[in-house]
C-alpha cells in the first residue's frame, strides 16, 4: 500500500497507512498531552486529550485512536482544540479529591503535569470528588480510586501484558471504577501484584505500599533484576542513596517490556533491610568483630595461600554464585584456578540444576544460544514441561499467556494444574519423573506418522538409526500406565504437534529431577528429529531460576568447565586457557558444591571461600552442613547479609547487591545486559568484584585491575562467546542478531548426535512414606529466599506457603483446609498448614520452598544432590500426619 | 434474607449451549437473566471459563448493562415511571404508595423473591401518565385503589399478613 502524505501542524509528513495521527506526529518529534495512550497497550481512546482538529474538515478527533488520511491537515494546538483540552482537564480536576496535594505520584502525576502545561489552576467548576474508600491492606499496592480518570491503562496493562485478569471495569458513569471480582480486597482477586498496573496509571490512583518515603524519588537510575533468569530491565528511584521504589524501564526492546513481577517490583525493600553488612569482621577469640578492609584481605589472602602450601591445592575450594555478575564470577573462578590452582569451583546454581545447560552446549559446541523469548509469539506450538513458569520466572509466562491467547497451541506437561494449563490447549497430568517417557512415546507417535525432518536430520544430525529403532521398542500402553496418562490423551498430543515445529520451555521440573539429563535429552532429540532446533521460531528455553544462573557457568565458575563453556577434559580449550593466563590447569574435575560439603566432613577440605551464597539455608540436612563447615580450618563468606553461613565463618566480607555495583548478567535469553551502579554500597562494603581484584593483588598475583572494564576487556578477548559486544550501557552485549544467533549458518560444524531412547525404572510402592511431595516455589520468593524473606513486603503479605493436598487424600486423612499437618520424610519432617487443592491428583502433595527458613529443604538428603547431572530433589517421599 | 439457592444443573446447561458462539457472551447473559431473575454472582467464573474470558470481563458486561442484575430479584418487578409526564400526573403518589403496599425501597425486593421495585425513566407511554411495568406488561392512568388491585392480582398477600410475617422475623 502507499504511503500517505498529510500535514501536522504545517508540516508535510509521510507515513504508512494504519498509522495513528498520533504516532505520526510523535514520530517527528510533536508531543501530544495524552492519559490513556501508552506505546505497549491497544488504543483506546477514553480520555480525549490527545485530540486534533482537520483544518480542512473543521474535524475534531482524538489521534490516539484515528488513523492518518491522505491529506490531512491535522492541528494539534488550534485554540478550538486547546479550548476542548482545557474544559476536560478541568472537568477530571473537579472530579478529583483534595488529597491530591499529598499524593505520592507527587510531580510524576501526569495529570498534574498536563493541567500545569495548560495553566490550569482553578478549574472553576463545583467540586465532585468521587470517594472511594481507600484500599491499602495489602502489603504492596495501594489503591485510591477517587484519583481514578478511568483511562483504563490498568486494565488493559493487566489484560494485555500480563493477561492476568484480575480488573475490568466494573458499573457505568460516575460510579463506574476498575475492579476486581465482586468488588473485593486485591489480595481476594486473581492479582499476582505484579505492580504493571501501578506503572501504568498516570495517576495517584494507583501506587506502591512505601513506608520508608512516599513521594517522587530524588533520581531514577537503570538496572536489571537481580532475582530471577528473565533479568528484567528496571528504572530505580533513588532517596539519599536508597531504593524507595522500582518500575519497570522506559528502554524498548527490554525483555520485560513494561512489566515486572511481585519480586522485581516490590520485593527489593529487602536492600534497606537491617541485616546489612557493612564492614569486614575477623573472628577473634571466637567474635566476629570489625576490622579494615587491609587487615581482612591480608588475613584472608595469608591464610589461603597457607592452607595451599601446607596441605596442597585441592584443600581450598571456592563456592561462586549465580547471582554474581560475569566479571565476578570470571575473576573468582580465575583466583580459584590460576592462584590457588585448583578446580574445586562452583556456583550456587548447582542446586537448580545448572549443569544440565551444559547439555546443549556440549552437543551444538555453543552455537545454540540466543533464544528471544518474543519469538515465542510467532512459534508453531509452545510445549511446557516441568515448568510453573507463572511463578518461578513470572514475565516468562506473560509471553506463554500472551501467545495462547493469540491462539497458538500451548501444551502443558505438569502433575499439577499449573495456573498456565487454565491457557492451555492440552494439559498432560504427567506423573512426577515420568516425563522422558511421555516425550518418547510423543516421538514414536511423530515418527510413525513420518513427521520427522529428514533434511534437518541428515544435514545436521548423526545416530538417527539408533533412536527409531529405539522408539519402535517403546510400549505405548505401559507409558500410559507409568506417566497416568491416557493412549488417547498422547495420540491427540501428537496430532496436534504433527507437522510443526515445536519450542520447548523446560523448567526445574525436569532440571532437577532423577532423570533430568535423561528427559533433557529426550527432549532434545525430538527437536531434533522434528527440525526444531534450527528453527527461528522454535527451539528449547531453559527457564532459568536464577538471574545469572547461564553467566556464572559461562564464566567457568564450575567444577567440570572453562570459561565459555569448555570442558576441562577438552586439551584444546585448556591449553588455549594455560596460555592466556600463563599457568598449568588440571584436567580433572573439582568439587561440586555437595561434595565439598561432604569432603569437609571428612577431613579432606580445608577452607572454603563462599561468594554470595548461603549453603546453610540452600542445602539440605543444615545440621550436616554446618558441622561440616565447622570442621574447616577457614571459611570466608563475602555476601550482602549477615546470613546464616556468615554466623559462623571466620572472616566475613561485604559485598555489594547488583544495584550497588556495575557487571553484567547473562539472562536465559543468552541475552548479556551490563548495568552500573544506582547507588554507592551502604557503609564500608565494597562491590565484589573490587574485593576479588583486592585479594588477587594481596596474593601477589600480577596482573592489576584496576575497573570493571580490565575484566570486561579480559573476558571479551578470551570467551568467544562473549566476543560480540553489541555496545556498552544498556544494550545487551551480545546482539540477537548475531551470528550466535543462528544456528549453524553455513551448515558447518560436528553433527549432532542423538541420544540413545531410555526407559524410567518402575515406581516401587512404599507403605512407610506413600505419597510423593513435590517441592516447587511460589513467585513471592526466589531460590531459598534469603533475600526475599527479608523484604519487608513479603513478610508482611500473608502467604504462609501452604502444603497442598489433593480432596482425596484430604478425606482419606480428614484433613480441612487450614489444618496443621506434619509432612515426614525419611530425612526430616516439615511442619506447616494446609489447602485442599482441586488439581492434585491423590498421592501428590505439593510443598512450597524457601518458606520458614526454607525448612522444606529438610525433606530431603544430601546425599541425593551429590551426582551433579541427576539431582533428583524436585519430588520425594513422604507421610502426613495431621497435628 | 435467604441467599437464593442456585439450580445448577439447569444453569450449567444454560451454559454449554453458548460456550462455543463466538459472540455467545450476551445471549449467553440474557438467557441466564431470563431463567433465573438475575445472574447468580457465583456463576461468573463458570461462565468466564466457558466463553474463555476473565472472570473480570464477565463481571464488567453484566454491570454495564441495566437489564442483567447481579442481585436475585422477585417473580415481578414493578418499574414505576419517573418521567416528567408521569411526575406532573402524580407519579410520585403511586411510588409512595407501591413502597408501602410492598414495603420495600427502591431496587429492593421482597424476602420471599416475590416482588422487585425499581423506578425508570420515561417509559414511553406518556399518553397513559402515570406509567408503571409489571415485567413486560403496561399499567397506565394509574390510581390508589388501581396499584392495589394490580398487586393483589399478582399475587400479594394481604398487607396485614405479609406484616405479621415480618414481625415474626424481627
Ligand atoms: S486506576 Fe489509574 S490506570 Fe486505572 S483507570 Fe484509573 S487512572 Fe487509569
Ligand atoms: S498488580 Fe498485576 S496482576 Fe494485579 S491487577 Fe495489577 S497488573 Fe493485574
Ligand atoms: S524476578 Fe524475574 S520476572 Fe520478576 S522482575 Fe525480576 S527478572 Fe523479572
Ligand atoms: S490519549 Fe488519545 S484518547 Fe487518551
Ligand atoms: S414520563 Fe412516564 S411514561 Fe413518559
Amino acid at each position: 500500500m502507499e504511503d500517505i502524505t498529510l500535514s501536522i501542524n504545517g508540516r508535510n509528513i509521510t507515513c504508512p497507512p494504519g498509522t495513528s495521527i498520533l504516532d505520526a506526529a510523535e514520530q517527528h518529534g510533536i508531543e501530544l498531552p495524552k492519559l490513556c495512550y501508552h506505546r505497549d497497550l491497544k488504543p483506546f481512546g477514553a480520555c480525549r486529550l490527545c485530540l486534533v482538529e482537520d483544518e480542512k474538515t473543521g474535524r475534531i478527533m482524538a489521534s490516539c485512536v484515528t488513523p492518518v488520511a491522505q491529506d490531512m491537515s491535522i492541528l494539534t494546538e488550534s485554540p478550538r482544540v486547546n479550548k476542548h483540552r482545557r474544559n476536560i482537564v478541568r472537568l477530571m480536576i473537579a472530579e478529583h479529591p483534595e488529597s491530591c496535594i499529598f499524593c505520592s505520584k507527587g510531580n510524576r502525576c501526569q495529570l498534574r503535569q498536563i493541567a500545569a502545561k495548560l495553566g490550569i489552576g482553578e478549574t472553576n467548576l463545583y467540586p465532585m470528588p468521587n470517594y472511594k474508600p481507600l484500599e491499602q491492606a495489602n502489603p504492596f499496592i495501594i489503591r485510591d480510586l477517587s484519583k481514578c480518570i478511568l483511562c483504563g491503562k490498568c486494565i488493559r496493562a493487566d489484560h494485555e501484558l500480563v493477561v492476568v485478569g484480575a480488573i475490568d471495569y466494573n458499573l457505568r458513569g460516575f460510579k463506574s471504577r476498575p475492579a476486581t471480582l465482586h468488588d473485593l480486597g486485591l489480595e481476594y482477586s486473581d492479582c499476582t501484584f505484579c505492580g504493571t498496573c501501578v506503572s501504568m496509571c498516570p495517576t495517584g490512583a494507583l501506587s506502591p505500599k512505601n513506608t520508608r518515603y512516599v513521594g517522587t524519588p530524588q533520581r531514577e537510575s537503570l538496572s536489571i533484576c537481580g532475582f530471577c533468569g528473565v533479568g528484567c530491565s528496571l528504572a530505580m528511584g533513588v532517596v539519599d542513596e536508597k531504593i524507595v521504589e522500582v518500575n519497570p524501564s522506559h528502554l524498548s526492546g527490554t525483555v520485560n517490556g513494561a512489566s515486572l513481577c511481585v519480586r522485581g517490583h516490590f520485593a527489593h525493600d529487602f536492600l534497606n533491610a537491617g541485616e546489612r553488612l557493612l564492614s569486614p569482621l575477623i573472628r577473634k577469640d571466637g567474635e566476629l568483630v570489625s576490622a579494615s578492609w587491609g587487615e581482612t584481605l591480608e588475613v584472608v589472602a595469608r591464610r589461603l595461600l597457607e592452607i595451599k602450601r601446607e596441605n596442597g591445592p585441592q584443600n581450598v575450594a571456592f563456592l561462586g554464585s549465580s547471582k554474581c555478575t560475569n566479571e565476578e564470577n570470571y575473576l573468582f573462578q580465575k583466583i580459584a584456578r590460576v592462584v590457588l590452582e585448583t578446580n574445586n569451583v562452583d556456583n550456587g546454581g548447582y542446586v537448580s540444576g545448572q549443569s544440565l545447560l551444559n547439555l546443549i552446549d556440549e552437543k551444538t559446541d555453543g552455537r545454540y544460544r540466543i533464544q528471544p523469548l518474543a519469538r515465542l509469539e510467532k512459534e508453531d506450538a509452545i510445549f511446557v514441561i516441568g515448568a510453573d513458569p507463572n511463578h518461578s520466572v513470572p514475565v516468562v509466562s506473560y509471553y506463554l499467556k500472551k501467545a495462547a491467547k493469540k491462539g497458538i497451541p500451548l501444551i502443558v506437561a505438569d502433575p499439577r494444574r499449573t495456573e498456565l494449563v487454565d491457557f492451555s490447549s492440552i494439559w498432560l497430568r504427567v506423573f512426577p519423573g515420568s516425563d522422558l517417557e511421555l516425550i518418547n512415546a510423543l516421538a514414536m507417535l511423530l515418527y510413525r506418522k513420518k513427521a520427522y525432518a529428514s533434511d534437518f536430520i541428515i544435514q545436521f544430525t548423526e545416530g538417527f538409526d539408533v533412536y527409531r529403532r529405539g522408539l519402535s521398542s517403546l510400549d505405548l500402553d505401559r507409558i500410559s500406565r507409568v506417566t497416568s496418562i491416557d493412549v488417547s490423551t498422547i495420540e491427540e498430543v501428537a496430532e496436534l504437534l504433527h507437522g510443526k515445529k515445536i519450542a520447548f520451555m523446560v523448567g526445574h521440573g525436569i532440571l532437577q529431577q532423577r532423570y533430568g539429563r535423561e528427559s533433557l535429552d529426550a527432549v532434545i532429540n525430538l527437536l531434533l528429529m522434528t527440525g526444531s532446533l534450527g528453527h527461528e521460531g522454535a527451539g528449547l528455553y531453559i527457564l532459568a531460576r536464577e538471574n545469572n544462573q547461564s553467566g556464572a557457568r559461562d564464566m567457568g565458575a564450575v567444577p567440570y568447565g572453562l570459561p565459555g563453556g569448555q570442558s576441562l577434559s577438552n586439551d584444546l580449550a585448556r591449553r588455549q586457557w594455560e596460555r592466556v593466563w600463563q599457568v598449568k590447569i588440571s584436567p580433572d574435575q573439582g568439587l561440586n558444591m555437595v561434595r565439598m560439603i561432604e569432603e569437609a566432613e571428612k577431613g579432606n577440605l580445608k577452607a572454603l571461600y563462599i561468594m554470595g551464597e548461603n549453603p546453610l539455608r540452600s542445602l539440605p540436612q543444615p545440621e550436616r552442613v554446618r558441622s561440616a563447615l565447622e570442621k574447616l580450618d577457614f571459611v570466608v563468606v563475602q555476601d550482602i547479609f549477615a546470613n546464616e553461613t556468615a554466623e559462623i565463618a571466620d572472616v566475613v566480607l561485604p559485598g555489594a547487591a547488583f544495584c550497588e555495583k556495575g557487571g553484567s548478567f547473562t539472562n536465559m535469553e543468552g541475552r548479556i545486559q551490563t548495568f552500573t551502579p544506582v547507588v554507592v554500597p551502604p557503609g564500608d562494603a565494597k562491590p565484589d568484584w573490587e574485593i576479588l581484584a583486592l585479594l588477587a593483588e594481596k596474593m601477589g598475583y600480577s596482573k592489576h585491575y584496576g575497573s570493571l572494564e580490565r575484566v570486561k576487556e579480559e573476558i571479551i578477548g578470551s570467551v568467544p562467546m562473549y566476543a560480540d559486544p553489541g555496545g556498552h550501557g544498556y544494550t545487551p552485549w551480545i546482539r540477537e542478531t548475531s551470528e550466535k544467533a543462528l544456528f549453524r549458518p553455513n551448515g558447518k560444524g560436528d553433527l549432532i548426535p542423538f541420544s540413545p531412547v531410555i526407559s524410567t525404572e518402575d515406581e516401587v510402592p512404599d507403605d512407610v512414606y506413600p505419597l510423593t511431595a513435590i517441592l516447587g516455589s511460589y513467585r513471592y520468593h526466589l531460590g531459598s529466599g534469603t533475600r526475599t524473606s527479608r523484604s519487608k513486603r513479603i513478610q508482611e503479605f500473608d502467604s504462609k506457603g501452604e502444603i497442598e493436598i489433593s480432596p482425596g487424600d484430604g478425606t482419606k486423612l480428614n484433613l480441612h483446609d487450614g489444618d496443621t499437618v506434619r509432612v515426614i520424610s525419611r530425612y526430616g519432617v516439615v511442619t506447616r498448614r494446609i489447602r485442599l487443592e482441586d488439581g492434585l491428583r491423590a498421592g501428590l502433595i505439593y510443598v512450597p520452598v524457601a518458606f520458614n527458613d526454607n525448612d522444606a529443604r529438610n525433606l530431603i538428603d544430601l546425599a541425593q544432590l551429590s551426582r551433579h547431572d541427576s539431582l533428583g530433589w524436585k519430588t520425594c517421599r513422604v507421610k502426613l500426619e495431621k497435628v | 434474607m435467604e441467599p437464593k439457592e442456585v439450580d445448577w444443573g439447569k444453569l450449567t446447561s444454560i451454559i454449554d449451549k453458548y460456550s462455543n458462539e463466538k459472540w455467545g457472551l450476551i445471549p449467553l447473559l440474557q438467557d441466564i437473566q431470563e431463567t433465573f431473575g438475575y445472574i447468580p454472582p457465583e456463576s461468573i467464573n463458570l461462565i468466564a471459563n466457558a466463553m474463555k474470558l476473565f472472570p473480570t470481563e464477565v463481571q464488567g458486561v453484566i454491570s454495564f448493562y441495566a437489564g442483567f442484575s447481579l442481585k436475585p430479584k422477585g417473580k415481578y418487578v414493578l418499574r414505576i415511571c419517573r418521567g416528567t409526564a408521569c411526575h406532573v400526573k402524580g407519579g410520585r403518589s403511586i411510588l409512595r404508595l407501591a413502597k408501602r403496599e410492598l414495603a420495600l425501597d427502591e431496587g429492593e425486593t421482597t424476602s420471599d423473591y416475590q416482588f422487585t421495585l425499581e423506578t425508570t425513566a420515561c417509559l414511553g407511554a406518556c399518553a397513559l401518565a402515570p406509567a408503571m411495568m409489571v415485567n413486560r406488561a403496561y399499567f397506565g392512568k394509574l390510581s390508589p385503589p388501581k396499584i392495589t388491585n394490580i398487586l393483589v392480582e399478582y399475587g400479594k398477600e394481604k398487607k396485614e399478613k405479609l406484616k405479621d410475617v415480618r414481625d415474626e422475623e424481627d
